[in-house]
């Protein structure tokens, strides 16, 4: 056991062709390409954004404190009442609302993936009880416990990733499960357990690649999600808390400004809308590609 | 096996379900810092001794698990104690609060249907159209908004702008009449239907498109059977085995949205009760308005297999 | 001088005007409904259980004395306010025990009907205190050792100590009935869903989560110069509209035509709303940082000092649109004992960063300040999801950045918020109080050693023993006196930072008349009987 497993390729793929059948049909998808286009090219404004604003994103300017002030030729969003660049927020703001997305929905996948990998693999006992867990989360209104955990603790960026991810593993979990049903008794794992595979090796090897379909479809979705619910706790004051700029809060706060300052929240509204628009756009090209059953 | 015996172990066997989602719920919420209590040291006026008197008397100082088992045993026989903000039973309290969330829930259910059903029906029929793709986009769109943006939003441009639609609440202090509450109830059901409309509606093109590749479906056609006839008589009724999951599953999805539409227009429902009572940590009406969201969840569940075994005969009762 | 000339033409015509509908109005109209917003989703209608402001009961529960639109108060069931010189109040035991004497109007009577009597005092007084009773707002029931009611209309309450804030406790809030309530469970009976007093209205319906209506109490006590029965307007019926969004625009759709507490941020948008008025009403409430003493660092008085210096009330009150007074005590410039002889602390960011040098600072590579190689980073909270609360801590960030300080935001509401101001779960805290009538027994518990507001762990026996004095006379100069000395050393202990006095944001109808803003803990609506409806 204190052998190193050697990385070999996963030789077992039961289709070669699959990754090239996939791209062509991704191809076809016209609005999946531009989703990608453009959450690459928000991806980057958030990864450099400080080479891309000449401003801090919690730098005040004295001179326009408390009034915000109209998009012009300095600030092309304007600033908020506190004098501060919005543009620059917005971009700020991208990287912890993209973080928090896709975060978000990595934990959910893993989680999901794990136990529904353990159920479909192992069944029996283990099944049963991690699917009547699954069952029993299912049973909670997310949205409500969500919202309550946040105002119970006032979670920091980890922890409310943590909450986000931790209600969102379900569906993950159930779809996992079903691939390891239907996938277990195949020839190949067959096989690599006649040739002495561990449990581990064939579950994440074997079995788990074939899976990977469905799953990256649903880790795409939940990214939206994830963005949305951030909002909606930015709504009840419950998101992560300024200055550091969410979309979602940059959207809660100027609420008290839709009459006098329009612009204020018609960029992180936007902004939210085109992000999750162009994620879901993807999703929808790559089950096309990657799950053409479904 | 007959139906009503499946009925009843499908009922029993959410018993350890609940017992199970209760336990999960009332240590979640324990665990959390902060008592009931403390939204009254907002005051200085309330005395630290009122505080411990309180505490004592509504058995807040007893450990969590002894906590919880007496709230379960109340529970069993039919007490779901008393709301620490307004004193009165918790029943009561969510009684008057179910009404208004039913009727908001209800309208906007019943409204995405109407409207999701035939779009969605009509996309499929004509793929590929202007009218497919605009629709596609639309529901796109509606899935992808934050829906309070919209709300306030829509709140600003009818209520203010426009002074067409009342801005919130269920009704003008003494009108009351039928009219005056569907005045009301128009802009924040629309808003509660906004995102059923798009994700349901995209469901019924796909399950439409589905079925109207199926064989039998180009056998009735070929058998020269008019259009009219294989959609609505063939196509339809198998189209909408799947669809009835989903719908049914999201109508406790709606009941939990309504946190966000009814604090915007303070809408008297459940979901406001829930947000005061978390400010607040009443306990037992967070308690029990969970409980009651998980019941309706779990319900929903089994009422759905229930409709999908009727309409779907291939489904036996094991 | 130019302005002056040329508004000079229309000051004739302006003052007939004045004249014209001061004749006009001098016969209050009759009639009419007002439409209130409250904030907040009413919990119960028991002003001793509720943990809100008394907004609604005080349109239908009558107090002895009440604090009237300068904090004064006046007496409403009680002939008089009593005082030391009235003989209402008398010192016995060697100046350690006070009886107070209230006598009752006579012929008052319950929106049923019946009398109102010395008896009802003393059931008010036993019921709060009873040990069954849950509701928590029993201030001023412990210090009453007996009432005795010798005649229907004298109650003569008997406290075990001097206790100056008597007026503000217990009796202000409001008479309950007795032939109504006596023997009942107050806790659970269902007269709280349509309670009635002596007020001048009485609760008709109350639709949780939806609105309360009250009308006029026809029984009530008071009439005008001219004999008219008040109150004038029919029916108040307040709406509940916890998201004050919605507030403002039910405000500009005329859905509501009277909004209380309107958050600064959302004042300019009903600037130029048609028939509505903004007031920009003074009130007890101030706004101030609090420092955490079992905080390594800020334990320093010199890291104190850095923020006194750093902190800039100017911008703050700019950012949040200018309706803040700047204030250098914790006593707001209301109350007479207001002293001006505390250390003022000027905005002077070179003063604040030689502060944190003297206790031992220097700047390190992120610009933050550095002391045995840990940095200067703090934990600062506010009250989550209030605009205002978050702005100003969000300009004072980037204030103390400026000076090397840096402060993490670490914001909660609700039950969470009031757990870490107690237990002091916090390193700095901005947040705003607003005080009774009679405030000293606030500050008791904002500032002494045992005080139960006071989770900052700061204790200093001088503030203890002053404090204490304080609110154990009843003799305004020595109140002055003592609290100099209290103001004074916890300024210099900068055991708080003051810095604003808060006014609260009142739109109303142009057609509401003799509207007074309440500037107290004890709401806008004390004087209700005297409001009227223009038609």
């Amino acid at each position: 056991m204190s052998q190193a497993v050697p990385t070999s390729p996963p030789k077992l793929r039961p289709n070669e062709s699959f990754l090239g059948q996939a791209l062509r049909r991704f191809r076809r998808h016209k609005l999946a390409q531009a989703g990608l286009v453009v959450l690459i090219l928000l991806a980057l404004m958030a990864i450099f954004a400080p080479a891309l604003t000449p401003y801090t994103f919690d730098g005040q300017d004295p001179a326009l404190l408390g009034q915000p002030t109209p998009p012009s030729l300095k600030h092309p969003m304007g600033t908020d009442q506190l004098g501060r660049d919005n543009a620059t927020r917005i971009l700020y703001g991208a990287r912890v609302s993209l973080l928090v997305g896709l975060s978000s929905a990595l934990v959910a996948t893993l989680l999901g993936t794990l136990i529904g990998a353990l159920s479909g693999f192992y069944g029996g006992w283990i099944d049963t009880a991690l699917m009547r867990f699954t069952d029993m989360v299912l049973s909670i209104p997310v949205l409500p416990l969500v919202i309550a955990l946040s105002g119970f603790l006032r979670p920091s960026l980890g922890l409310l990733v943590l909450i986000i991810g931790g209600l969102g593993w379900m569906s993950t979990a159930r779809l996992v499960r079903s691939q390891f049903l239907s996938l277990r008794s195949r020839e190949y794992v067959e096989a690599s357990r006649a040739l002495g595979g561990s449990n581990a090796r064939i579950m994440f090897r074997h079995i788990l690649p074939n899976a990977l379909g469905p799953i990256v479809v649903s880790t795409t979705l939940a990214v939206g999600g994830a963005i949305l619910l951030e909002s909606a706790l930015s709504f009840f004051g419950l998101g992560v808390q300024p200055p550091t700029p969410t979309w979602g809060n940059l959207l809660n706060g100027s609420s008290d400004w839709l009459e006098t300052a329009p612009w204020l929240a018609a960029f992180p509204g936007l902004f939210i809308l085109i992000t999750v628009l162009s994620v879901n756009f993807l999703g929808d090209g790559l089950r096309d590609a990657l799950d053409p059953r479904l | 096996m007959n139906f009503p015996l499946y009925l009843a172990r499908r009922i029993l066997s959410s018993i350890p379900l609940l017992l199970g989602v209760s336990i999960l719920l009332y240590g979640v919420l324990h665990l959390a810092p902060g008592g009931p209590l403390d939204v009254y040291a907002d005051n200085p006026s309330v005395s630290p001794e009122a505080l411990k008197n309180l505490e004592r008397e509504l058995g807040l100082d007893q450990p969590v698990p002894v906590q919880y088992l007496r709230w379960l045993g109340a529970l069993l026989r039919g007490e779901w104690g008393y709301s620490i903000r307004s004193g009165r039973p918790v029943g009561l309290d969510i009684s008057e609060r179910i009404g208004p969330t039913l009727i908001l829930g209800g309208s906007a259910f019943t409204l995405a249907l109407l409207v999701a059903l035939p779009l969605g029906i009509l996309s499929a029929l004509r793929r590929y159209s202007a009218l497919d793709y605009s629709f596609t986009f639309l529901s796109f769109l509606g899935i992808s908004m934050p829906i309070f943006w919209l709300a306030l939003m829509l709140q600003a441009l009818f209520a203010v702008r426009l002074h067409l639609l009342p801005s919130a609440g269920l009704e003008t202090i003494g009108d009351g009449s039928f009219l005056d509450r569907l005045r009301h109830l128009i802009l924040p059901a629309c808003i509660l239907a906004v995102a059923n409309i798009a994700s349901w509606g995209r469901f019924v093109r796909s399950s439409m498109l589905d079925v109207l590749g199926l064989d039998y479906i180009r056998t009735a056609r070929a058998k020269g059977l008019s259009e009219r006839v294989v959609v609505y008589r063939h196509a339809l009724r198998n189209a909408l085995v799947p669809v009835i999951t989903i719908i049914a599953l999201d109508f406790a999805g709606i009941l939990s949205g309504a946190v966000v539409t009814e604090t915007i227009f303070a809408w008297p429902g459940m979901g406001r009760l829930f947000i005061e009572a978390m400010n607040g940590r009443d306990y037992p009406v967070l308690m029990a308005l969970l409980m009651i969201g998980s019941l309706a969840l779990i319900a929903t569940n089994v009422l759905t297999d229930l409709v999908y075994s009727l309409v779907d005969p291939r489904i036996r009762y094991e | 001088m130019g302005l002056a000339m040329r508004l000079k033409p229309f000051a004739a015509p302006l003052l007939g005007l004045f004249i014209l509908l001061g004749g006009m109005v001098s016969a209050q109209d009759r009639g009419g409904t007002l439409t209130v917003a409250l904030g907040y989703d009413l919990d119960t209608l028991d002003p001793y259980a509720s943990g809100f402001l008394t907004d609604v009961q005080s349109t239908f529960l009558e107090p002895l004395v009440y604090p009237d639109e300068n904090a004064k108060f006046q007496p409403a069931l009680a002939v008089e306010v009593p005082t030391l010189a009235n003989k209402g109040i008398r010192i016995t035991d060697n100046g350690k025990k006070m009886i107070v004497t209230y006598k009752l109007r006579p012929g008052v009577k319950w929106a049923d009907g019946e009398p109102v009597t010395s008896a009802d005092v003393k059931f008010t007084w036993e019921a709060i205190k009873d040990p069954k009773y849950l509701g928590p707002e029993k201030d001023g029931t412990e210090e009453i050792e007996r009432i005795e009611t010798p005649d229907p209309l004298t109650a003569v309450i008997y406290y075990k100590q001097i206790f100056s804030g008597f007026k503000s406790a217990l009796f202000s809030y409001g008479i309950l009935p007795k032939h109504v309530l006596e023997g009942k469970d107050l806790n659970k009976d269902p007269f709280w869903d349509k309670p009635f007093g002596a007020g001048p209205f009485r609760v008709t319906e109350f639709k949780r989560g939806q609105y309360v209506i009250v009308e006029r109490n026809p029984n009530y006590w008071r009439k005008d110069a001219a004999g008219n029965q008040l109150p004038y307007i029919d029916r108040i019926i307040f709406k509940i509209i916890p998201n004050t969004n919605t507030t403002v625009t039910q405000l500009k759709s005329g859905e509501v035509n009277f909004a209380y507490n309107i958050p600064f941020t959302l004042a300019p948008s009903i600037d130029n709303v048609p028939g509505l008025k903004v007031i920009n009403a003074k009130t007890l409430a101030f706004r101030h940082l609090t420092f955490n003493f079992k905080n390594e660092f800020l334990k320093d008085l010199n890291v104190r000092k850095a923020f006194a210096y750093g902190v800039d009330r100017d911008s703050i009150n700019k950012a949040l649109g200018g309706y803040l007074k700047p204030l250098n005590t914790f006593v707001v410039s209301s109350f007479d004992f207001a002293s001006n002889a505390v250390p003022i602390y000027k905005y002077d960011p070179a003063k604040a960063k030689a502060a944190l040098k003297e206790a031992g600072f220097n700047p390190g590579p992120d610009g933050i300040m550095v002391k045995d190689g840990k940095r200067l980073s703090l934990k600062f909270m506010t009250q989550a999801g209030r605009a205002e609360y978050e702005l100003a801590q969000q300009v004072i960030i980037a204030q103390m950045k400026a000076v090397g300080v840096e402060l993490i935001p670490d914001n909660k509401s609700g039950a969470a918020l009031s757990d870490a101001r107690r237990k002091g779960g916090y390193d700095v805290w901005y947040s705003g109080w607003i005080t009774p009538a009679d405030p000293i027994d606030s500050y008791v518990s904002f500032y002494t050693t045992k005080g139960f507001n006071n989770g900052s762990g700061y204790s200093n026996a001088t503030v203890d023993s002053f404090l204490e004095k304080a609110s154990q006379t009843l003799d305004p100069s020595l109140v002055t006196l003592y609290m100099a000395r209290v103001q004074n050393q916890v300024l210099s202990d900068l055991a708080t930072l003051p810095l604003f006095e808060a006014p609260q944001i009142i739109a109303v109808t142009e057609k509401l008349q003799n509207f007074k803003p309440n500037p107290t803990n004890q709401t806008n609506f004390r004087n209700t009987s005297d409001w009227w409806l223009k038609k």
